[in-house]
Order: structure tokens, then C-alpha cells, then sequence
């Protein structure tokens, strides 16, 4: 198996874009349970080493489990060398808690992860992955089915990140070193195998063309990033409060001016209003989204991203059927025994599952969903004050049932004595948003992200503070 | 929950301010203690009758009258004893010669503010007679029924040693507290200013009145309005329910035990200057609120386990409604 130059190219397109999913997830797992105690880059170094090593293995003439149970005990060596260097520095190797910490992490994975099974389970994957890349020859299918892949996985983690608030710190430009990767690895792909205008007369000016079309859409992604701060963000939407608001004042004074052209009716008598001078709104109530039109976005965003994820899988579909058809035409003497509509009622069948699930999860959602309706801003306080219970009982100090939210601040404050007044000023939020259904002023709102932001780093600064004591100690 | 509610109106901030005037004018004669102090403000907001237990000499007659000084409002005083008659409290029908009729002679019952001292040395006729007025706030003498002025509360002591001569408050009579406080030994820095306040003359005597009745009357009314959310709504009730299922309990909480711990967590918030019940002002006020209530079995008892070490194993148990995470 000897790497010519265009094939490499390919290996390295396919190589680069799957190291940028696992870099996204490894980051998230990272961020969620290791407190961004790991180094990212110091795992993923294993994949190109896991990629020499397996083509280096390849060379040899072994039997197939040989290679195999070879391979694998070089995945453990680099596992435990990762622990090692990564989680348990100052202990020597002749110590033999740091061997210990696998098996144990592995045991406690019901109740919690650790960060040494983050290892072992991205250096698996990372292993496997890689192993598959250096057994197999680079074409351009395969290039479509990795980005494919790549990109289910990329979407997949994004979205779990946002659930978890544990997106890492820079997803539009890892999103689009992904698809630099892509295109360019799929583009080159399909030149390789002269089927493209990419081998004909105009072979010379198209691919530089595509370079700087690529190289456009990347700049343009960045500058994007760099000039979305979360200022301008507030400005832009300011200016949008400010421009509804007049259009809305227009057309009620339009309405008004209108309605003034209408003959006065005799007003009937009102019954008696209800005294509502407990329930007067807080001042500066945001612009609401009308509910129609929200219900209207969400349902095509919700019908977008489903056909998206169809099409991904029909074309992964079609794919292998492409695949076994190839390979139906090498069996010409092979018989087949006809199943007229099998596949159909097959089809039909899982269609049907598939769709009564989802009318039951609707229904399920809605009915929840009106059960607990809030306003927006109350809900976002309660989800703030969910991520911090959440958090907290992550780090091993879970409320019990019968604390109170200020009682439970307290034990919080005892823990965190540096972030007691960002503590104190969530606590305070959620009890006036939970049972006084006081909504809070959009500043508070602002103000209330912050101070979680804040508890977050503190934390990260108190955990390391920790262990470089801890260090000192040893 | 779809009720959006605004920031603390006047009205309401004004429950606070009383408040204040309050605690600082009763800790211008009691000192310190102004948790109780606030307990028994919470009771004066709900119109609810307050039962002062503890040991003699800790000041629980001086608390009581001080209250009533504080408010301006008439007083009357009842100082229970065996031989003391129902008629001695609620009035009674004598014959006028001059005029040649029966005449009506209201007994100290008729006050805003009466202080029954020593309630536990009066018979248990006596001690009867006072359900009605407690509970319907009316009084009726030979067939006759009166109303009581209002604010009408009654501040009961009585003393928890030295039961020699004296008749336990039947369940029914207790049932009728909103709450039972206790005042309990001073500090020593505290019992050192009591010296040094009461040296020369009693700062009871020139204690000045700093809530008219009027005035009370509203509060009482804006304090009744305090918003309860449902799941804190739904404590109050989980925590007197589970005091009915305890295995140490022969009587569990009233519904009017439940009613009173509501009306008690809206006046505390009140005090507090919120708009809005917490669970943290249920739980304050369970113990003092419901466990007077309660009716601990003989072989409990005879562990050693006291109403109020119950009440909190319960409140300790019981899910506080908070998000689940």
C-alpha cells in the first residue's frame, strides 16, 4: 500500500474531517464532565499516530486477528500513556493509582463519568476511526459518506451541546474547517477518478476557481464570526425593537384613523372589571413573537430539519443500494427467491411506527407544554437556575428535597465563598420568577447569564486552584 | 401561573413599615427576641390569637401587654384562677332598679386586645367559654349574641411547669391558636441590658401606641391578598398531611390547621416586604403554627420525642417544590 500524492491529499481530507467532529464532541465531553481539565489537541494527536501505525501494521503479511489484537494493544498503550500524561503527571509509572483510576472510572459510569473514561472512550472511537481510514482505499464515495457522516455527527453534537450548554468555544470556525475539508476533499476525489470537468480541457483554471470560491466563503465565515459580538447583536436588535415599534404605531394609528371613519355605536353596558390592580404588568415587557407566528417558524423550521435529515438518509441509503447492486451483477449465477411488496410493506410498516411515535411525542410536548406555560422571560430564569442545580449536582453537591432555594444558596455560598453575590442574586431571581411570577426587567436578564458565566469560570479557577494545591501538597 | 404579577405596590410596602414600627417599639421594653416579637406580629396580621408558653419570669405577660400598648386599641386583662366563671369574662345581664331593667355589663372580653394571663389555671368551663369568641369572634350571653370589636385577638400565656391546680387546654381549645410561641432564657448580654433598661423605671410606662386600629384592620386585609403560589399552596398541605400519616403522631393537623399555616406564610411575607409566599416562610412557621396541634403517642412521648422534633423530621422530609434539575 504505497501513498502516492493525490492520495494523500485524500487520506488527509478524510483524516481532517473527521478529526474536526471528534475535536467538537471530545471538546463538549470535555466541558461537560472534565471541566475542560484535558487537553483536546493532546488526544487527537493519536489519530494521525493510530493512522501511521495501522498502515504501517497493513504492510506486514499476519493473519488478520493477529493484526488486529496487535492494533488494539497499541490503542491501550496510547490510552494509558494519554491518562498518564494528561491526568496523573506528578505520579510516577511505577504507581499504581493511576492504572487503577480506568477500571474504577468504568465501574462508577452508572452513577457518573469521569474524565479517564472520556479518554478511553474518544481514544476508542479515535482508534477505530482511524483504523478503518488506513485499511481502506480513498474514493469518492467514501469522501461523501464521511462527510455525510461528519455531518450528522457535527449537527448532532452541536445540538446536544446547546442542551447541555457545553457548545465549545468555537464552532462556526471548526464548522467550517469541516467543510473546507469537505469540499475540497469531495471536489478532489471526484477529479482524481477523470469523470469530472475537473480532467477536461478547462482542467486548469476551474480548480483554481474552486480554491478561491472556498477560500471566499471561509474568509466570509470568519469575518461573520469576528463582527457577530454579542454588542452588535443588542444594537441590531434594538434597531429592530425600535423599526416593529413604528411599523406597529403606523398601523394602529392607521387602524384608529380608520375606525374613525365608522359611525359611533352606542356602547352596551359592561358588566363590572375585575380588580386588576394586583396584576399590572412590569414595566419594559419585551416584544413578544405573536404565538401564531412562532408555532408557524417552528413548524417549518421542525419540517426543514427532518427533511434534512432524510435526505442525509436516503442518500446514504441509495447509496448502499448502489453498493449491492454492484455487487449483485459480480453473483450472476446466484438464484433469487421474488418477495413481490416485501420491501414496500416493510417500509410501510416502519413508516407507520415511526409516525405514531412522533404523534404521540407531539402530543406528549404539547400537553406539557401547556401545562407549564410561562412567560418567556420566567422561563428563562427558572432554565438558569435548572443549569446551576444541574451543575451543582454534578460537582457533587446535589440539593436535597426539603431545602429551600435560599437555604440551599447558603450551603452553595459555604462551598463558593467568591461567588456568593452571583449565588445570591440567582437565588433571588428564581424565587421572584418561581412564586411571586414577578417577570424580570430585561436588563436583570442579562445581568442573571452573567452571573452563571461567572459561577462557571469560578469554579473552573477554584477547581484548578485545587489541584495546583493539591500538586504542592504531593 | 399564567398571572403576571407587578413589583410591590405602596399599599403593601406599607405592611412592612407598620411592621417596623412595631418591632421597634415592643424592643424598646422586651429585649431582643425580635423573631418572636415578629411571630407575633404575623398573628396580629392574620387575626389570629397567640399562645405565650414558657417558665415564669421570662417576660411573657410584659410581651403580651406591650403588644397592646403598642396598638392602639382597648385592653382588657383576664387573670385566670379555678373560681373564675364564664360570666366573669363574657358579661352578664343585671337588673338597673333605677331604671327598672335588665342592662347588659360586657365582661373583658369585649377589647380588641384581651390577655388572658395564666390560661391553664382556669376550669375547663371557663376556658370553654372562650371557644366561641376565639373562633366566631361573637360572644352570646343568655341567648343573646354580640359581636366582638375588631381586631379582636387574644394573647394567652401560660406556663409549662408547676402543673399543680391547673387544667390542660383541651385539642379543641388549642386548635384555636394560630400559634404558639415561647420566649425562652435570654443571653447574657441580653439579660445584662434587660438590668441596665429596667433600672430606674418601667419603659413600659411611657410606651406610646404606633398602630392605630384602623389601620391594623387594612393591613389585615392586604395581608390576606399576598399571592400564594400553587405548588407552595400544595406544601403547606403536603406538610400537614404528612403529619396525619406519621407513625409517632395519635393527631395529626387540623384543616384548620392548614388554613392558618396559609394565612401565617402570607402575613410573614408581608412583613418581609414581599408580595409573594415562599416556601422558606412555611417552613418557619410550621413548627410554632402546628405543633401545638399535633397529639404525640404515649410510647413516643415516652422516648422522649417532643412535638416539635417531629414537626421537624416532617419538614425535613417533605420535597420543598423547587425545579427539578
Amino acid at each position: 500500500m504505497k501513498l502516492d500524492c493525490k492520495r494523500g491529499i485524500l487520506y488527509l481530507a478524510a483524516m481532517g474531517m473527521e478529526v474536526c467532529w471528534l475535536y467538537v464532541l471530545i471538546a463538549m465531553l470535555n466541558k461537560k464532565v472534565a471541566g475542560n481539565h484535558l487537553s483536546v489537541a493532546g488526544i487527537l494527536v493519536l489519530y494521525p499516530v493510530s493512522f501511521i501505525f495501522n498502515r504501517l501494521l497493513g504492510r506486514l503479511k499476519w493473519p488478520g486477528a493477529c493484526l488486529m489484537s496487535v492494533s488494539w494493544l497499541g490503542w491501550m498503550v496510547g490510552m494509558l500513556l494519554i491518562v498518564k500524561v494528561q491526568l496523573y503527571a506528578d505520579l510516577p509509572f511505577s504507581e499504581s493509582t493511576w492504572l487503577l483510576s480506568i477500571p474504577q472510572a468504568m465501574a462508577q459510569m452508572i452513577y457518573t463519568l469521569k474524565p479517564e473514561f472520556i479518554i478511553l472512550l474518544s481514544t476508542g472511537i479515535i482508534w477505530w476511526l482511524s483504523q478503518r481510514v488506513a485499511s481502506r482505499d480513498v474514493s469518492f464515495p467514501m469522501m461523501l459518506k464521511k462527510f455525510q457522516f461528519g455531518l450528522i455527527m457535527l449537527v448532532l453534537t452541536f445540538f446536544t451541546g446547546s442542551r447541555l450548554d457545553a457548545i465549545p468555544d468555537y464552532p462556526v470556525s471548526e464548522a467550517l474547517i469541516f467543510f473546507l475539508f469537505a469540499l475540497s476533499g469531495i471536489s478532489m476525489a471526484h477529479a482524481f477518478e477523470n469523470t469530472s470537468w475537473f480532467s477536461g480541457q478547462n482542467r486548469w483554471p476551474w480548480p483554481g476557481l474552486l480554491l478561491v470560491s472556498i477560500s471566499l466563503i471561509l474568509l466570509m465565515g470568519f469575518l461573520v464570526t469576528l463582527l457577530a459580538t454579542p454588542e452588535l447583536l443588542q444594537l441590531l436588535w434594538a434597531a429592530f425593537k425600535w423599526v416593529w415599534g413604528l411599523i406597529c404605531g403606523l398601523i394602529l394609528k392607521a387602524i384608529e384613523f380608520l375606525a374613525g371613519l365608522f359611525p359611533q355605536s352606542e356602547p352596551g353596558k359592561l358588566p363590572p372589571m375585575l380588580d386588576t390592580s394586583q396584576l399590572k404588568p412590569a414595566q419594559g415587557k419585551p416584544l413578544y413573537i405573536p404565538k401564531w407566528l412562532r408555532s408557524s417558524l417552528l413548524f417549518t423550521i421542525s419540517v426543514f430539519c427532518i427533511g434534512m435529515v432524510l435526505l442525509a438518509l436516503w442518500r446514504i441509503i441509495s447509496d448502499v443500494f448502489y453498493r449491492l447492486r454492484r455487487k449483485l451483477s459480480d453473483m450472476a449465477d446466484a438464484e433469487f427467491e421474488p418477495m413481490t411488496g416485501a420491501f414496500k410493506a416493510d417500509l410501510l410498516n416502519v413508516l407507520k411506527l415511526l409516525l405514531s411515535r412522533l404523534v404521540k411525542f407531539i402530543f406528549f410536548f404539547r400537553l406539557r407544554h401547556k401545562e407549564g406555560s410561562v412567560s418567556p422571560e420566567v422561563a428563562s430564569v427558572r432554565r438558569i437556575y435548572r443549569q446551576l442545580l444541574r451543575w451543582t449536582a454534578g460537582c457533587g453537591y446535589p440539593r436535597h428535597i426539603s431545602q429551600t432555594p435560599y437555604e440551599y444558596c447558603r450551603t452553595l455560598e459555604s462551598l463558593l465563598p467568591d461567588t456568593s453575590k452571583d449565588l445570591n442574586f440567582i437565588t433571588k431571581q428564581y424565587v421572584r420568577a418561581r412564586y411571586g411570577v414577578l417577570l424580570p426587567v430585561e436588563d436583570t436578564l442579562y445581568i442573571l447569564s452573567q452571573a452563571w458565566h461567572r459561577i462557571k469560570q469560578t469554579r473552573l479557577k477554584r477547581a484548578s486552584a485545587e489541584l495546583s494545591s493539591g500538586k504542592e501538597g504531593n | 401561573m399564567s398571572k403576571v404579577k407587578s413589583e410591590i405596590s405602596p399599599e403593601m410596602s406599607s405592611i412592612q413599615q407598620a411592621a417596623n414600627r412595631m418591632v421597634d417599639n415592643v424592643s424598646k421594653v422586651i429585649v431582643g427576641k425580635k423573631e418572636t416579637i415578629e411571630l407575633v406580629l404575623v398573628a396580629l396580621l392574620c387575626e389570629g390569637h397567640i399562645l405565650i408558653e414558657d417558665v415564669p419570669g421570662i417576660g411573657k405577660t410584659m410581651l403580651a401587654k406591650t403588644i397592646a400598648r403598642s396598638l392602639n386599641c382597648s385592653f382588657k386583662r383576664i387573670q385566670s384562677t379555678p373560681d373564675l366563671l364564664p360570666s366573669d369574662i363574657t358579661g352578664i345581664h343585671y337588673y338597673n332598679q333605677k331604671t327598672s331593667e335588665f342592662e347588659f355589663r360586657p365582661g373583658p372580653l369585649m377589647a380588641n386586645i384581651v390577655l388572658v394571663d395564666e390560661i391553664n389555671r382556669a376550669t375547663p368551663r371557663t376556658q370553654s367559654s372562650l371557644l366561641e369568641c376565639m373562633q366566631e369572634r361573637q360572644v352570646t350571653v343568655d341567648l343573646e349574641t354580640m359581636p366582638l370589636p375588631r381586631p379582636f385577638l387574644v394573647i394567652a400565656t401560660q406556663n409549662p411547669v408547676e402543673l399543680e391546680g391547673t387544667f390542660p387546654l383541651p385539642e379543641a381549645q388549642l386548635d384555636r391558636f394560630l400559634l404558639r410561641i415561647g420566649l425562652g432564657y435570654p443571653t447574657k448580654d441580653e439579660e445584662g441590658a434587660i438590668l441596665s433598661r429596667f433600672q430606674r423605671s418601667n419603659p413600659l410606662e411611657s410606651l406610646t401606641s404606633v398602630l392605630e386600629a384602623d389601620e391594623l384592620l387594612k393591613i389585615q386585609e392586604l395581608s390576606g391578598q399576598m399571592y400564594v403560589e400553587k405548588s407552595v399552596s400544595n406544601y403547606v398541605t403536603a406538610i400537614t398531611r404528612a403529619s396525619r400519616s406519621h407513625e409517632d403522631i395519635k393527631l395529626g393537623a387540623s384543616p384548620r390547621a392548614s388554613l392558618g399555616l396559609y394565612h401565617a406564610s402570607q402575613a410573614l411575607a408581608a412583613i418581609q416586604g414581599r408580595n409573594y409566599v415562599i416556601p422558606d416562610d412555611v417552613k418557619h412557621l410550621a413548627v410554632p403554627a402546628l405543633a401545638h396541634r399535633l397529639i404525640v403517642k404515649t410510647e413516643a412521648r415516652l422516648r422522649g420525642r417532643s412535638t416539635e422534633s417531629i414537626l421537624s423530621e416532617i419538614v425535613s422530609a417533605v420535597p420543598v417544590p423547587v425545579e427539578d434539575p
